[in-house]
């Protein structure tokens, strides 16, 4: 008796759990589902199945194009903002100089001022420069946006390396640049490797900063998403929604093959 | 992710820091960690800190008729900004909006936080994970959209209600602020949940077993050593949602379009739509102050509860 009421506890206790979590993936469960209806229209539940609205994404030229910006974007800002990150990221978790905690708040800072304040700020910088809607804009948008991010796991990694292997390093000969080019930075892979991928996550979704910089050519998947959400809902943005998702899934799933991603967050 | 600061790094300087002199002090600059902070320095002043001091000079600019900035300096913006009822009132909405999103994501953050810092099993952590951080690693505008079926008039909670035969025709939940709101906490629970599980993980787990060995119920437990434990992930995570929530307007547009009083959409409306540059960043620095000022506000109290559980 005792057992069934443990069990019955548990179940009751499991609710929530299942309640909450139904709420987060009950969305997207649902964009996922619209893709394959057969009819241009959101009934629920959808009449028939069908792939023509993806169909439809290959053929359309402007879906192509930004799918071809948003790839171009990932390959570059993801190596820029992994070096940056990996740099910053040893600064400030296993550096040791006067203002280290100062200047680790500074790199985390850009999450703490809202999107819209970072676009409005780097639209009125770049327009100056007459840089608007060109390649540079998105990447410097995108790299502000994923920095801090990346700083962070690459600094908790940096932070969790013994301090003596370094030193020990040293000691044998190894000059400073030796030492952390063959004992730290092997050391902080798991990091990097988060940096990398929670960066092209972060930069196959990124839109409240773009729509600010992006200009009328430089428009990506998630910026044509959010104008022609604002003008007509049609299948085709869920099935190119779902495409951004299968593409965030895969980064996802690969990024926890390499590491356990739980215990990095 | 998370906002708590980086694991406390082990002293590695030999000797004590009394007989550091200042040939020392010089030497600490050389620390390889030094030298590596300098590219990423430039880059954030140059990205971050150069556009934001440009958006600060361009808020205290007057403007003429057609909104272009004049030279001088002057604080005609922000007395707009604050005698204008729909621009400060924006920033008040937004405060109403971020208290009663970060509640919520307090809340509902526990359960799915719990189970992944107690959970034994391998594989259902992973799966439980990944649904509690899928909205986060997947575009805002994907999450909006979904909201935008899920409420439609066809969408399937028109089209359950309607089955159930409690309506007869589907409601304009679209219009309603109550959509607005279920999106923002959806997009925004993520990171409530990675900061309560950090907390969680570090609770020591013979503290439980010994509330519960002296008698106290699981609710007691939780009330009495959870809670407190958990408080500095709970502090962390609401600051963290707090601050997302005043600024947020992808979400809110997408959901329930630009007729809404929050104060990211007004900033947004004022740069893009408006052309009012000097007009959107005084908003914007008044909304960044304010957050920041309900920020330390929060972290006080937390400090204050944190203190109140120790004495």
């Amino acid at each position: 008796m005792a057992d069934a009421r443990s069990t019955s506890r548990r179940v009751l206790a499991a609710v929530p759990l299942v309640l909450v979590c139904a709420f987060l993936v009950f969305p997207l469960l649902i964009v996922v589902l619209s893709s394959f209806s057969d009819r241009n229209s959101f009934r629920f539940p959808p009449d028939g199945w069908s792939l023509r609205w993806y169909g439809q994404v290959f053929e359309n030229a402007q879906w192509l194009q930004s799918l071809s910006v948003s790839a171009q974007l990932v390959l570059i800002v993801v190596p820029l903002v992994v070096i940056l990150g990996t740099l910053g990221g040893y600064a400030v978790g296993a550096g040791e100089f006067p203002g280290r905690r100062v200047l680790a708040l500074i790199f985390l800072a850009p999450i703490a001022v809202p999107a819209v304040m970072l676009g409005l700020a780097l639209l009125h910088q770049l327009q100056g420069a007459g840089l608007v809607g060109t390649p540079v804009a998105l990447v410097l948008a995108h790299l502000l946006v994923t920095f801090p991010f990346c700083v962070r796991v690459a600094a908790v990694s940096a932070a969790g390396i013994d301090p003596r292997l370094n030193r020990a390093a040293r000691s044998l000969g190894a000059s400073p640049l030796r030492a952390f080019l063959t004992v730290t930075l092997p050391l902080m892979r798991p990091g990097i490797l988060a940096a990398a991928f929670l960066g092209a996550v972060i930069s196959l979704g990124e839109v409240a900063v773009s729509v600010f910089v992006a200009g009328a050519s430089g428009v990506t998947v998630p910026v044509r998403v959010y104008s022609a959400v604002q003008v007509q809902l049609e299948p085709t943005i869920a099935a190119v929604s779902t495409l951004l998702l299968a593409a965030s899934v895969l980064v996802i799933a690969l990024l926890d093959r390499f590491l356990n991603v739980s215990r990095l967050l | 992710m998370t906002h708590q600061g980086a694991r406390p790094v082990p002293a590695v300087e030999p000797g004590p820091p009394a007989r550091r002199g200042l040939r020392n002090r010089a030497a600490a600059f050389r620390h390889p960690g030094a030298l590596a902070a300098v590219v990423p320095s430039v880059f954030l002043v140059g990205a971050f800190v150069v556009p934001l001091a440009g958006l600060l000079v361009l808020s205290l600019r007057p403007t003429d008729a057609l909104n272009n900035p004049l030279p001088g300096v002057g604080l005609d913006q922000y007395r707009e900004v604050f005698t204008t009822s729909y621009l400060w009132g924006s920033v008040v909405e937004s405060l109403g909006l971020a208290v009663r999103v970060s509640l919520t994501c307090a809340v509902l953050a526990y359960p799915v936080a719990w189970f992944l810092a107690r959970s034994p099993g391998r594989t259902s952590r992973t799966i439980v994970f990944t649904i509690a951080l899928s909205p986060l690693l997947t575009s805002e505008v994907v999450r909006s959209f979904g909201w935008r079926i899920v409420m439609s008039g066809e969408g399937p909670v028109n089209s359950t209600l309607q089955a159930l035969g409690l309506i007869d025709e589907s409601l304009p939940l679209l219009r309603s602020p109550w959509t607005v709101f279920l999106a923002v906490v959806h997009v925004l629970l993520p990171f409530a949940i990675i900061t309560l599980t950090a907390s969680l993980t570090a609770i020591d787990g013979s503290l439980l077993r010994a509330s519960a060995s002296l008698g106290a119920s699981r609710i007691r437990t939780f009330l009495r050593v959870v809670l407190p434990l958990s408080a500095p992930g709970l502090v962390a995570g609401t600051v963290l949602v707090f601050s997302l929530t005043m600024g947020i307007y992808v979400t809110p547009l997408l959901v329930g379009g630009a007729n809404q009083q929050l104060a990211g959409l007004r900033i947004q409306n004022e740069a893009m739509v408006s052309f009012d540059q000097p007009r959107a960043a005084a908003l914007s620095f008044v909304l960044l102050v304010v957050t920041l000022l309900a920020c330390a506000a929060i972290t006080a109290l937390g400090r204050v509860w944190e203190r109140g559980n120790r004495g």
